[in-house]
């Protein structure tokens, strides 16, 4: 505004006799998809002009994973044709297949679409500018019901479309099973969000101070239900895999997902009805979906018009008590008994109190650690069935690069962004008698220190569990801690070569360029250094073997070759591990002694 | 034009304002001091339907805020103090936006938009993403927004912060030219100068409690007995004068 001159003189004057017309729902929700019009073309055109790299990836990445899923279960329901002879048992089989399956995204899009219409209602930004508009509360409400029903659900699209497509083309389904599947799945998801959306709103409305005691209550009766079915749905004995008594005791133990009143029963006896030509039922099922659907939209709607304002008015004017922020155990441990210098310790705890005060930055942790952990530690039954131990050793080997992937994924989403969210706070850093070069050692000792003990012990579990050889489990490990190392280097070194000052956000810094790249050469070196040790272990381990060992002896000195292939892959991937480690590292501090902030 | 009737509005146990009563006529142009945390955002809040009084009731042209917030809404312009606007928008598509959500004919829209780009001087940066724009031309877009719709009713929250002040000039000059064109003005500021240059009335709310509400010439008159100057009576009225007495100056 410093060159301007509001022109009070040329103003026109304020009518405040005539009182505009409220505007018309069409017209308010014609301007409300103009706006989402607007906005998904200029960002489609940014990201076409500025990230196509990103964009190529997620859409080739996205078509791999489609085009596998889809030959993954081609493959799976054309086995199932062969094993369950008997064609009511394989109806059966396919028909609780779906509905497990449905069942789970159901309960999964409640929470998810709950979720996001929380934030959508309540904290985004543009909901006061919406609210304060002369706009109908039930269109506001609705504008952000669509958006969280899109973002909750694409995935659903994703996962459940190889699914049913592939089933559809195993059983040479008629043209209207092709045809009425959208119809399905759009009147299936909106089911669950509609529901999510309610509860949102009730929750928020007349218990605002319980909504997250509310939340940890529903997801911890969800797990425990989800753990006591798997539970009692996988455990049997190892032996009568796949024979007919084993598919009709899993069938009875599935039975809960088949209630009449589950919408994802609906769906599925909907879409296996049209896939076995019965098109009367399974327009049946159409409707009703259909009717269910609209119906809970307008319950939603409804709701929402009673009671959004309300919910707004008490969640904005609850009273936030301050929160005491102490030093814990973990903090004064760090600055007594680490023997670092004083103003790393001084980085490193304040690193660690902004991380354990975020719940966003553990929890994502806790979840994708704790999901490994409970997979690696239900291995057992996969690893005892695993007989050779060929398949063991590759198994343990992917669960490694597993851990390395989940591992990068995080690198990149928090790690990597840290300097350049330090640039914003560098008014304070920058003053203070401190070596840049400080920074970025803590920097990578806090990502080294926070990967290490997580990831080491969940390869542990799952060596322990299938068993690994104790030398093959310190090859593991080593590599494990190769994995952090470098992924540490890799995510500093390269967050500091390549900041956004710009942005706030750490998840909009690393969906950036530099964060793509870190993730992309992240994956690239997981996949080089597993392979440079699991390849060697794997020849090793099958010239040992009692069957495969005679074919291998047989010829002169390969016993010989396969030791010093083991050895020299262990010390490439550590050579390559401490250059991944430093020369980012290096970099980055040459960038970050010439930055100017 | 703007009616608050003994408005309480409660933060749990916290009271943030406590039975504030006042009536801003059209064509007033109202400004309204505090400290921090004593209550003047709440308060606008409560004026554009952002909040809900827990007893009162605030009135804007005679619809109730809670009851008819929309019929209230329509008769409101409100720039808050950090005015969100869509960053993937061009300016002139944000004050599309706006106008058809506030029931612009796409004639009337069109013309009004034309209108603030030369009365805002949008020129030239409208047609730009919202995204690329400094502190300034966002505060000039929502403020363009706000009066798209010539509203009856102004409600502005900390406009002079983070401007320079050839632009705090220009702001002045707007808001008394709103008023002088009839619109009733409700302006929150802590520039005590602005307050105390344009504004027709003044209100100093503490703790929740309208501890003043006078005409300039009123607040003139206490001034002259606490200093002379409205900072003193405002910290006097605010409690703080005798911890932080003013160190005297040159001419003193």
């Amino acid at each position: 505004m410093s060159q301007v001159e509001f022109a009070s003189s040329r103003l026109a004057p304020a009518e405040p006799d005539v009182i505009p017309a409220l505007t018309a729902p069409n017209a308010e929700a014609a301007a409300l998809w103009q706006l989402r019009r607007r906005m998904i073309r200029t960002h489609l055109r940014q990201i076409l002009s500025h990230s196509r790299l990103r964009l190529s990836l997620i859409v080739v990445l996205s078509a791999l994973l489609w085009a596998g899923m889809f030959w993954l279960f081609a493959d799976g329901f054309q086995f199932l044709e062969s094993a369950i002879s008997h064609v009511p048992t394989l109806h059966r089989t396919v028909g609780a297949v779906f509905s497990i399956f449905f069942a789970a995204l159901l309960v999964m899009l409640v929470f998810s679409s709950a979720i996001l219409i929380y934030s959508g209602l309540f904290w985004a930004k543009d909901a006061p500018l919406l609210l304060a508009l002369p706009v109908r509360t039930q269109r506001v409400f609705l504008h952000k019901f669509q958006e969280a029903l899109f973002f909750s659900s694409w995935a659903f699209f994703l996962l459940s479309s190889p699914m049913l497509l592939a089933y559809g083309v195993t059983k040479s389904a008629p043209w209207y099973y092709f045809a009425s599947l959208p119809a399905f799945l759009l009147a299936f998801t909106y089911v669950p969000a509609a529901m999510g959306a309610i509860a949102c709103v009730v929750v928020v409305r007349w218990a605002p101070r319980g909504r997250y005691h509310v939340l940890v209550a529903a997801v911890a009766v969800l797990v425990g239900a989800a753990a006591w079915l798997g539970w009692t749905v996988l455990t049997g004995p190892d032996g009568a895999l796949f024979t007919p008594a084993w598919f009709r005791q899993i069938l009875a133990r599935m039975q809960f997902s088949q209630q009449s009143l589950l919408p994802s029963w609906w769906l599925s006896s909907g879409l296996l009805d049209a896939a076995d030509r019965n098109w009367s039922e399974s327009t049946l099922y159409l409707s009703l979906l259909i009717a269910n659907a609209l119906l809970l939209r307008q319950t939603a709607i409804w709701m929402a018009g009673r009671a959004y304002r309300a919910a707004y008015d008490r969640l904005q004017g609850r009273h936030v008590p301050r929160r005491a922020a102490r030093p814990v155990w973990i903090d004064r441990a760090l600055m007594r008994l680490v023997p670092l210098p004083l103003s790393v310790r001084l980085l490193l705890v304040k690193d660690l109190r902004l991380f354990r005060r975020d719940p966003v930055q553990w929890s994502q942790f806790l979840v994708f650690f704790g999901l490994l952990a409970l997979y690696f530690l239900n291995i057992r039954r996969f690893g005892s069935n695993a007989r050779q131990i060929a398949w063991v050793n590759m198994i343990s080997f992917l669960n490694l690069s597993v851990v390395g992937l989940i591992l990068s994924t995080l690198t990149t989403r928090f790690i990597f962004p840290m300097i350049s969210l330090e640039g914003r706070r560098f008014w304070m850093l920058g003053l203070l008698p401190v070596r840049r070069e400080t920074i970025l050692w803590s920097k990578f000792l806090f990502a080294v220190g926070g990967s290490l003990l997580p990831c080491c012990v969940l390869v542990f579990f799952s060596d322990a569990m299938l068993g690994v050889p104790g030398f093959i489990q310190a090859s593991h490990q080593s590599t494990c801690i190769l994995l952090c190392l470098g992924l540490s280097g890799m995510a500093v070194g390269l967050g500091a070569r390549m900041p956004n000052f710009r942005e706030s956000s750490p998840s909009r810094i690393a969906a950036g360029f530099g964060g793509t790249l870190n993730l992309v050469a992240s994956a690239l070196y997981i996949l080089t250094i597993v392979a440079l040790t699991a390849l060697p272990s794997h020849f090793y381990l099958l010239a040992r073997h009692s069957l495969a060992g005679g074919f291998l002896a047989e010829r002169p000195g390969v016993l010989w070759w396969l030791d010093f292939w083991l050895v020299a892959g262990i010390a490439a991937s550590v050579v390559l591990g401490l250059a991944t480690t430093i020369l980012p590292l290096m970099l980055g501090i040459r960038a970050l002694r010439r930055m100017e902030f | 034009m703007i009616e608050l009737d003994e408005v309480t509005r409660r933060y749990g146990r916290k009271v943030a304002v406590d039975r504030l009563s006042m009536r801003i006529a059209a064509g007033e142009l109202f400004a309204f001091l505090g400290p921090n945390g004593a209550g003047k955002t709440t308060t606008i809040k409560m004026l554009v339907g952002l909040l809900w009084p827990s007893a009162g009731t605030v009135r804007v042209g005679g619809f109730d805020l809670v009851h008819q917030t929309r019929e209230a809404a329509r008769l409101l312009g409100y720039v808050p103090e950090e005015p969100f606007l869509y960053e993937k928008l061009s300016g002139r598509e944000f004050l599309e936006f706006t106008g058809r959500m506030r029931g612009l004919a796409p004639a009337e829209l069109a013309r009004r938009i034309e209108r603030q780009r030369n009365d805002f001087q949008l020129d030239a940066f409208l047609d730009a993403l919202v995204e690329t724009y400094s502190h300034g031309m966002r505060q000039r877009l929502a403020f363009a927004s706000a009066l798209l719709h010539e509203p009856a009713v102004l409600v502005v929250d900390e406009p002079t912060v983070g401007l320079d002040p050839r632009s705090v000039h220009a702001l002045k000059e707007l808001l008394r030219g709103r008023a002088a064109a009839g619109t009733a003005v409700f302006m929150s500021t802590h520039t005590l100068a602005v307050a105390e240059e344009i504004a027709d009335r003044i209100g100093i709310v503490h703790e929740g409690r309208l501890a003043f509400l006078g005409t300039r010439d009123e607040v003139r008159r206490q001034m002259a007995h606490n200093g002379g100057s409205l900072e003193r009576l405002f910290l006097r009225l605010t409690g703080d004068a005798d911890a932080a007495p003013l160190p005297p100056t040159d001419q003193e």
